[in-house]
């Protein structure tokens, strides 16, 4: 297992290497059960499409949860301390994304730094805009 | 201040559930749903804890205050965002309360119309009394 990133390791400026990732629909169906989402919406294109969808969806939640586990696979578990998102456009399952972060600021006092994360398609369309503050040892 | 909102119930919480006890199997099924293997959120035992993201799952006992459902169709509502400020981790066994609070309340305008922005704060709080999380939910309506 990787150290965990120290504070002096990153400067402002520093972009995550991109992790680019197939997302399924049976994945998006998972999360769905396991994050208490489990609607049509995030289940059934035809169940989608009724709602005016154009076909099942991925929950915003779930996109916030690869932003995370995208942040702390390149800092270490449990540095994660604050994460906003805007869900920009739908993130439609059975394609690539891809989870892209950069750093923005560093605050020497509490030995933590803010980044801008986002989540794009292939063709780098941001369909989810955030920031985020981890803290570093 | 938009709609017709009596602007004393902003910051007023207007729910208050309790949620729980957390399950280590719901805890790894969460985790492992997001692709995640490492130990800390996808092993059962004692150093097991909720991947960052978990509380996002809380969702209290009544989303929106009860004034506020005779003023928006909340059927029509789509989820625009999430802040997550995070505390204490969670664990299994712990039971979560939910105390829900309208945060704020705000009007945009773009080139489709007014669309009216309701954001509902989760304060996570656990069974010993810390904060394991605040969760700010964006809701546009038009």
């Amino acid at each position: 297992m990787a150290a965990p990133l120290r504070f002096d390791d990153v400067q402002e400026g520093d972009e995550l290497a991109v992790r680019s990732l197939f997302l399924s629909k049976d994945q998006v169906r998972a999360y769905a059960r396991a994050g208490g989402q489990w609607s049509p919406r995030f289940t059934d294109d035809e169940g989608a499409r009724r709602e005016g969808l154009p076909g099942m969806i991925t929950p915003g939640n779930m996109s916030m949860g690869l932003l995370a586990s995208f942040l702390e696979a390149w800092a270490g578990p449990g540095t994660l301390r604050r994460l906003g998102t805007t869900f920009r456009g739908l993130v439609l399952p059975d394609r690539t994304i891809r989870l892209c972060a950069a750093v923005t600021q560093k605050e020497e006092t509490t030995r933590s730094i803010e980044l801008d994360v986002w989540l794009e398609s292939d063709e780098g369309e941001r369909w989810v805009l955030g920031t985020a503050t981890l803290a570093l040892g | 201040m938009p709609l017709d909102l009596d602007p004393a119930i902003i910051g007023q919480e207007f729910d208050r559930t309790v949620e729980g006890p957390v399950t280590a199997e719901e805890l790894v099924a969460f985790a492992r749903a997001l692709g995640e293997t490492r130990p800390e959120y996808t092993e059962a035992g004692p150093a097991l804890v909720a991947h960052p993201t978990y509380c996002v799952r809380f969702r209290g006992g009544r989303f929106y205050p009860e004034s506020l459902y005779k003023l928006i169709d909340v059927r029509r509502g789509f989820d625009a965002g999430k802040d997550i400020a995070l505390g204490e981790p969670i664990r299994p066994g712990d039971t979560i309360e939910v105390r829900s609070t309208l945060h704020e309340v705000y009007e945009k305008t773009g080139r489709t119309g007014s669309m009216y922005f309701v954001v509902i704060r989760f304060t996570l709080v656990n069974q010993r009394g810390d904060v394991v999380a605040v969760v700010d939910n964006r809701f546009m309506h038009r």
